[in-house]
């Protein structure tokens, strides 16, 4: 596989576009404004739109904050261990995972824009800053994340930056090869360049991981840090780490799934790739398994009284949305993958989309249910306020945000390469040294 | 890519439905919830406060502006005051100066509270009985106890009858709401004791406030007795200037130092990321210019 053939294969996507592609695109926009009228009641309106109530001050939002910004830390630590462990089959999904870190973490804070009742006074984080707060902590870490990852991604895209503007048959309107030229810093791969850069990169992929480990243990200890029954617990740094990674890894392979089959990517995708993340899926899979019994069992049987209040919820009104997240979530996609004769691709992005929609309802029944148990006794109680249901408003945001993620990966496609060409160059050069 | 599109127009379908939906509860005619109460506080001043709200998606909205009209009688009702409902909902009628009402044989007051609707709102009405109930606090240390001793009578038939078998209920405020701290039943002669604790923290002198409280009574409504004394352990408040810790203006030095090192380790660490990035351009630069001297 050469050069030549790895540019045949995959510029065809960024020099045309289709209808489809424009379809899609236009059903996504649809969603997405849907939301936007969604937002303006909330904004015209305010939170009263919401089903977000005294008691229950967090809803979709910040659920849906959290799972995009575990998305993005599961794409920062897969691409990152990835490309520092030389992993051979990585190249040509280790841009996709790197996309999923940056995409997800632009999307996410988003949410929390939207549960702020007071937008007026978010400048007040950054001119009055408490360093004792875990949400300055996590405003610190975000926005270092954020420009961490972004860093990292245009690292690995400078070489095909390079590669696209030195191709002379490349197809593009002017502003692409301007923008391929500007892009690529004049890189044109001589041993000192390749050299800095290798470097550069070797320094950010184990900077993101540390970073990404960091960054999604501060959003567990805005949880954790609290009193309140079910998220003071010690073990939720790394329980929020590991889960993230199970998301990551499990939207890893939906994407893999998805632009292998629109963009004919059969010949660079192939079975073994998603075998081998399925593999990592179930690994992942069984210590989130451990993480999860290990804390639920540690409150069962401390019998602390709001914590069995709190279990007792759980196996009554979210019984069936317990059972889906960490039974159904974690069991279905080990079985899948763990026995030879059921790993094909399909059955192996089904149980990645069993176990990212798992993670999104594990996610919920950690926020919503311990808001519903409060430590106070609440005088003039309403069951409005102390029972949570999202509204349409959060549910049209919710998925104008998931809209956003497809016409962002969709937008970027069209950009560069889905499959890193420099890369998956590399690799042939080792295969022909081999 | 069918079935993608396919699916995103059913998801669009539904959020569809969900607006209409939502905007089709509009055209119907709001049924309003009226809540009639009574309260008497610390100065034996007495009130009527009625609640106009309506119930929409789950939640309580407050139906302000409207015109309330309260009435005292039973049978044959006596307008005594009318009044506008506020932001919250709630218009209030001041008893103090109108104390002729009619009782019943029992010595009990009737009022009522109309609400006569307009286009788009039914009419609505509440009515409640009272019977006044005349509530005593003394506060005194019973053998270096600190003791609240509460007496309340019933007025039947124009008498003062103890309120035998009643229960009030003992406060006292904090930050965010009030702490009970006791309730009382009172005895046959309508007497009621309750030792106070000898730990709550009050002002810097030590000064708390106490309430005891008739609460939603079917028969007295809501009738208080509130005192100020210095049975409180007094606390200072105030943290010396640049005291470091969680709570306070500044942070720990731990906190500060840890931060900072987390930050320039790896801000310093994307500085060399951007270093190499200049240095890239800086060779490429370096290689035109070459390239053009050869030529």
């Amino acid at each position: 596989m050469t050069e030549k053939k790895l540019l045949e294969d995959l510029t065809p996507e960024i020099e045309s576009t289709g209808l489809k592609w424009y379809l899609t695109f236009a059903a996504f926009f649809i969603v997405f404004c849907v939301g936007i009228y969604g937002l303006i009641q909330q904004i015209d309106k305010g939170h009263i739109v919401t089903g977000m109530r005294d008691n229950v001050v967090w809803g979709l939002y910040i659920v849906n904050f959290i799972f995009f910004m575990g998305l993005s830390y599961a794409g920062a630590l897969i691409s990152g261990v990835l490309h520092l462990f030389h992993t051979g089959w990585r190249k040509s999904v280790i841009r996709l995972a790197e996309l999923i870190t940056v995409i997800s973490l632009v999307i996410g804070p988003f949410f929390i824009f939207f549960c702020i009742g007071r937008l007026d006074r978010l400048p007040f984080l950054v001119m009055y800053p408490r360093i004792q707060s875990p949400i300055t902590w996590d405003v610190i870490a975000i926005s270092t994340d954020l420009i961490g990852c972004f860093m990292f991604l245009y690292l690995s895209f400078i070489e095909d930056f390079a590669i696209l503007r030195d191709y002379r048959e490349l197809n593009v309107p002017p502003w692409k090869h301007k923008l391929y030229k500007a892009l690529s810093l004049g890189y044109t791969g001589n041993e000192k360049q390749k050299k800095i850069l290798k470097d550069a990169k070797n320094v950010m992929a184990a900077m993101i991981i540390a970073i990404a480990i960091i960054v999604y243990s501060v959003l567990a200890w805005i949880f954790g840090v609290t009193l309140q029954p079910g998220w003071h617990s010690t073990i939720f740094g790394p329980y929020f780490v590991i889960a993230a990674v199970f998301s990551g890894t499990g939207l890893l392979i939906i994407l893999m799934w998805i632009f292998r089959k629109i963009y004919h990517l059969e010949e660079y995708i192939t079975k073994r790739h998603f075998v081998n993340v399925g593999v990592l899926l179930t690994i992942i899979a069984a210590f989130y398994g451990y993480f999860t019994f290990s804390d639920y069992l540690t409150k069962w049987y401390g019998s602390i009284k709001m914590d069995s209040l709190l279990i007792d919820k759980l196996f009554s009104d979210y019984y069936s949305l317990f059972i889906f997240a960490n039974y159904v979530g974690i069991l279905i996609p080990c079985i899948i993958i763990a026995f030879p004769k059921f790993r094909t691709i399909p059955n192996i992005t089904i149980a990645a989309v069993i176990a990212v929609t798992a993670l999104w309802v594990n996610r919920y029944i950690i926020v919503i249910p311990t808001l519903e148990t409060p430590f106070l006794p609440i005088q003039d109680i309403r069951p409005a306020w102390i029972k949570y249901s999202p509204t349409w408003v959060e549910w049209s945001l919710t998925f104008a945000g998931i809209s956003v993620y497809g016409m962002l990966f969709m937008l970027v496609s069209k950009i560069a390469p889905i499959i890193s060409i420099s890369e998956m160059k590399e690799k042939d050069q080792i295969e022909i040294l081999k | 890519m069918k079935t993608l599109i396919s699916r995103t127009l059913i998801l669009l379908s539904l959020l569809t439905i969900a607006s209409f939906y939502s905007f089709s509860q509009e055209s119907t005619k709001i049924s309003p919830y009226v809540q009639l109460q009574y309260f008497k506080d610390n100065n034996d001043n007495s009130s009527l406060k009625t609640t106009l709200t309506y119930s929409k998606n789950r939640m309580e909205i407050p139906l302000e502006g409207m015109k309330i009209i309260f009435y005292s009688g039973n049978e044959k009702k006596n307008k005594i005051a009318e009044a506008v409902t506020d932001e919250k909902g709630v218009a209030v009628c001041d008893l103090k100066e109108k104390s002729d009402f009619s009782s019943d044989a029992t010595g009990q007051w009737s009022f009522s509270t109309d609400f006569e609707g307009n286009d788009t709102i039914e009419s609505g009405s509440a009515e409640l009985s009272i019977r006044d109930v005349i509530l005593k606090m003394d506060l005194a240390e019973v053998d270096s106890v600190k003791t609240i001793t509460l007496n309340a009578e019933k007025i039947e038939n124009g008498i003062e009858v103890p309120a035998s078998g009643e229960m009030l209920t003992v406060y006292v405020p904090r930050m965010f709401s009030l702490l009970p701290i006791g309730d009382v039943t009172l005895d046959d002669s309508g007497n009621g004791s309750l030792e106070f604790p000898a730990d709550l923290p009050g002002d810097n002198e030590g000064n708390i406030n106490i309430i005891a409280r008739f609460e939603e009574h079917p028969e007295f409504g809501n009738v208080e007795k509130t005192a100020t004394l210095k049975w409180g352990v007094p606390s200072s408040y105030t943290v010396p200037k640049g005291h470091r810790a969680l709570w306070t203006k500044v942070a720990p030095l731990w906190m500060i130092y840890t931060l900072s090192i987390l930050l320039t380790g790896v801000w310093g660490h994307y500085l060399f990321a951007l270093i190499s990035l200049i240095r890239i351009r800086r060779n490429a630069k370096k290689d035109e210019s070459s390239d053009l001297r050869n030529i």
